[in-house]
């Protein structure tokens, strides 16, 4: 066995036993769990939709449990304060009686960061965020701090409460590696969820996976190698979200407004790489690509207001050009 | 063999089983859908035959342009990039040669690339290349046979009018009708019948004749003249056949003179010449045991017959007045061999007669095929002037629509005999027939009938004669024009408004609309006080 094939195994050995642990607690979520991993892995952040009830912040809480990783959450409300979640200086007297400015780390200072319902904070504090997730440091004041690594965001939020809630603008959701819809467990994984929380005694779950650890899966993922017509199959993905690309199907060009940045062709590459090693290949595939797409481009594509105003899905939107766009030949 | 190469050549084999297997599936598609052509072609020609000329020519470039095409579809070939992603989609391999050959054309220091490259190697040696791209006969190749089975059967029905193209058969410039064509298969065996008995080049040159009458190398009217002519010639031999036939009977009443003689004399009675010469041949051979008297009588009567002055008897009578002169000088072995010798002279003059009368026949045959190709031509020059004078201007003669569906030769006016059609050659002049004019066809109608009767012309009540003057008009108009001024109406308009509703801009449909959207907006009516 070489060593890439010995990577590859400890790989997907790890992802597994996250994955496994996971599933102990959150039940019929099995897309979901692996897209926050993966997310995780991809050093990115994530975002959770879905009503309330189905497991969000259950999901998240149980990942740290089964991380040795640092967690804090913050729940966000519309009178949370940017100082709130990063920090503040704060003032402290030494014995000698001198006083002096303090900085007492906020929330974000942790490994993993629970945002729940991030859409009722107000657009000031949700930016307050920005830097954090994707420069991994945090500035207040005149000093800047960088986060630990691997610094990860969760992020949930409700999409039937909309009054009192201010929508992710958009340079916020281009932050996100994925946006994932947790949708309503089917009848058989309900009767495993009432059967786990009905009884006595709550499912446990130990820690399995550590910082290091997470640090060397995510280099593992950045050593899988793309070849470059899959790479512009997933660059052509990207480009055919703007109304404006000769290669957007007529969905597109009808309904949306901004298409996804760079940042959407980077999530759908690095999304491929990790499909492709917890498929057992050490190659990148345009199905790897596809597999990853909806979850990487949903949130990136913004609707106009014809789109709005006759409720289109970005996922029909999305899937339209999947169908679309010839893989290369 | 290195990684590299167990992927390239895997690929080059795929590139090369697929390219055979489209190629097949393209080039019987084609075939197919060309074949479309000549089919349709063979089709039209079973409606409206076609000439020899359009036939090659409409397959040659029907085979020319399928041969290009065929050409090009040979010399077209994939890359290994495409054989390499085709071979991912079929085998479900997740575009893993299609990575790892661009992996080998664009090399990597990275031990995953490597890894990559090693891995999908080793997938491409298991795969077996003939069992994913298997050799199959596409559908539209049993189309394509079917088709072009139908398009040579289609040359072998039993239709009088249909054409093999595979023996080089078309529709002749001049088709012969059925007359005209019993008259020919008449002509032949009567040509073919004498050509056996005599070495004759008649029925080749009638034959020569009609094959250039049907490639159109040659007027129908020229071909009429050339069966005349031929037919003149043949019909000489009636004149020599009555002569022959005289001076035959003359010698026959010579030989009942003679008792010796009478089978002779009767034979040639009946024109039977070969039972003649066989009853002087056996005259020949018992004349040596005749009587002296007997003898003499033969003498006498050979002697008077050989005086004959009819033509073509001439070796006969040489014959026979030997025979006398031996019998007259008691030689009758030398009278026999001499009438053995007429005896042979018979029988080959009774095989020359035959040959004459068929010829005779032929001639006659050959006539009447004359006649009726002119007779035919006379009618459809009559149709036509009758059709040119009902489209006067329009008509070209030398156009003229031939049998067979094509556009023929020219011949209105090539008739011998025959007057000039408008715009056609002139003719010779030289009629076998006593020729209507046909194109003058007004002649032939006469000129047009008129009465005595003048009419005398009526002037209709209530019609000016020459028509009313405008102000006239006007004045009616206003006679009939509404008493009630509808001009003072009093509206609720204002001018402005009155003027936009007037507007030619403003489509009749829409006024009523915005002059009820003026009315709605306009303010209420203050009470009078």
């Amino acid at each position: 066995m070489t060593e890439i094939d010995q990577q590859l195994e400890t790989f997907q050995q790890q992802f597994g036993l996250v994955k496994d642990e996971v599933a102990k607690v959150i039940v019929g979520c099995d897309e979901i769990i692996e897209g926050v991993i993966m997310s995780l892995l991809a050093n990115g952040h994530v975002l959770l939709e879905g009503v309330p009830g189905l497991g969000k912040t259950k999901l998240v809480s149980t990942l740290s449990d089964v991380m040795h990783l640092k967690f804090s959450r913050i729940q966000f409300t519309p009178d949370l304060m940017p100082a709130d979640i990063t920090g503040t200086n704060v003032v402290q007297e030494k014995p000698t009686g001198e006083k002096y400015l303090e900085f007492q780390a906020g929330p974000l200072f942790a490994n993993m960061v629970l945002a729940d319902e991030i859409n009722r904070a107000t657009p000031k504090t949700q930016s307050a965020l920005l830097e954090a997730m994707e420069e991994k440091s945090v500035t207040v004041g005149k000093r800047t701090f960088q986060l630990d690594s691997p610094f990860f965001v969760l992020a949930t939020q409700n999409p039937l409460e909309m009054e009192g809630t201010y929508p992710l603008p958009e340079a916020q959701l281009d932050r996100f590696f994925m946006k994932l819809k947790v949708d309503y467990p089917t009848v058989a994984s309900l009767h495993v969820i009432m059967d786990r929380t009905t009884k006595s005694g709550e499912p446990k779950v130990s820690r399995v996976l550590g910082q290091g650890e997470v640090l060397i899966m995510r280099k593992t993922v950045r050593a899988v190698p793309i070849a470059r017509p899959v790479q512009d199959y997933a660059i052509r993905i990207t480009l055919a979200t703007h109304s404006t690309s000769p290669l957007a199907p007529p969905l597109t060009k009808r309904y949306v407004r901004y298409g996804s940045s760079p940042r959407g062709a980077q999530a759908l590459v690095i999304g491929g790489k990790i499909r492709a090693l917890l498929k057992n290949r050490v190659h990148v595939s345009c199905e790897d690509i596809r597999a990853v797409a909806l979850g990487a481009l949903r949130h990136r594509v913004l609707l106009n207001f014809e789109g709005e105003a006759e409720r289109i899905d970005s996922d029909v939107v999305v899937n339209e050009i999947l169908e679309k766009t010839p893989e290369p030949s | 063999m290195s990684d590299k190469q167990v992927i390239i050549d895997s690929l080059q084999a795929t590139e090369r089983r697929i390219r055979v297997n489209l190629l097949i599936r393209d080039i019987s598609y084609a075939f197919a859908l060309s074949l479309l052509f000549p089919l349709s072609f063979k089709l039209w020609d079973l409606i409206s035959p076609f000439r020899a000329t359009t036939v090659v020519v409409v397959h040659a470039l029907w085979l020319v342009g399928f041969l290009s095409y065929a050409a090009w579809r040979v010399t077209r070939k994939g890359t290994l990039a495409q054989a390499a992603a085709a071979l991912d989609s079929k085998a479900a391999l997740n575009d893993e040669l299609k990575t790892a050959y661009w992996f080998i054309n664009n090399p990597r220091p990275s031990e995953w690339v490597d890894a990559q490259i090693r891995k999908a190697a080793a997938r491409a040696q298991r795969l077996e290349v003939p069992r994913l791209y298997p050799r199959s006969i596409p559908k539209t190749a049993y189309l394509a046979v079917a088709m072009f089975i139908t398009t040579i059967g289609l040359n072998f029905v039993p239709l009088p009018w249909n054409h093999n193209w595979l023996v080089l058969q078309a529709a002749p410039a001049y088709e012969l009708s059925e007359q005209e064509r019993a008259l020919l298969e008449q002509t032949m065996e009567l040509l073919a019948k004498a050509q056996q008995l005599e070495q004759t080049d008649v029925a080749d040159r009638l034959q020569e004749i009609i094959q250039q009458l049907q490639s159109g190398d040659i007027s129908p009217s020229d071909a009429a003249q050339q069966l005349e002519d031929i037919a003149g010639l043949l019909g000489d031999n009636a004149v020599d056949l009555a002569q022959m036939y005289a001076g035959l009977n003359e010698m026959a009443k010579e030989f009942e003179k003679s008792e010796q003689l009478q089978d002779a004399a009767d034979a040639l009675e009946n024109k039977n010449l070969a039972q003649a010469g066989e009853a002087l041949s056996e005259l020949a051979e018992k004349l040596a045991s005749l009587p002296a008297e007997a003898q003499k009588d033969v003498e006498e009567r050979l002697k008077e017959a050989s005086e004959n002055d009819a033509p073509g008897l001439d070796d006969l009578k040489k014959n026979l007045e030997e025979a006398a002169q031996n019998l007259q000088e008691q030689n009758e072995q030398g009278a026999g061999e001499a009438l053995q010798k007429a005896a042979g002279d018979l029988q080959k003059l009774g095989q020359q007669i035959d040959r004459m009368k068929a010829m005779q026949q032929a001639g006659q045959s050959m006539k009447g095929l004359s006649q009726a190709m002119l007779q035919r031509l006379q009618s459809e020059q009559q149709q036509q002037a009758e059709n040119g004078q009902g489209e006067e201007g329009d008509g070209d003669a030398s156009e003229n629509q031939m049998p067979g569906g094509e556009k023929g030769q020219p011949v209105a006016g090539a008739l011998p005999g025959s007057a000039p059609a408008p715009g056609s050659e002139s003719g010779d002049g030289g009629g076998l027939e006593p020729s209507v004019p046909l194109g003058v066809t007004s002649q032939e109608e006469g000129p047009p009938t008129s009465l005595d009767v003048q009419l005398e012309k009526e002037t209709l009540t209530g019609q000016h004669d020459q028509g009313g003057k405008p102000d006239e008009i006007e004045e009616a108009s206003k006679q009939e024009r509404s008493k009630l001024d509808y001009r003072n109406v009093e509206s609720d308009l204002t001018p402005a408004q009155k003027d936009l509703l007037n507007q030619d801009r403003i489509p009749w449909e829409y006024r009523p609309l915005i002059k009820s959207y003026f009315q709605a907006i306009k303010p209420p009516k203050q009470p009078t006080q």
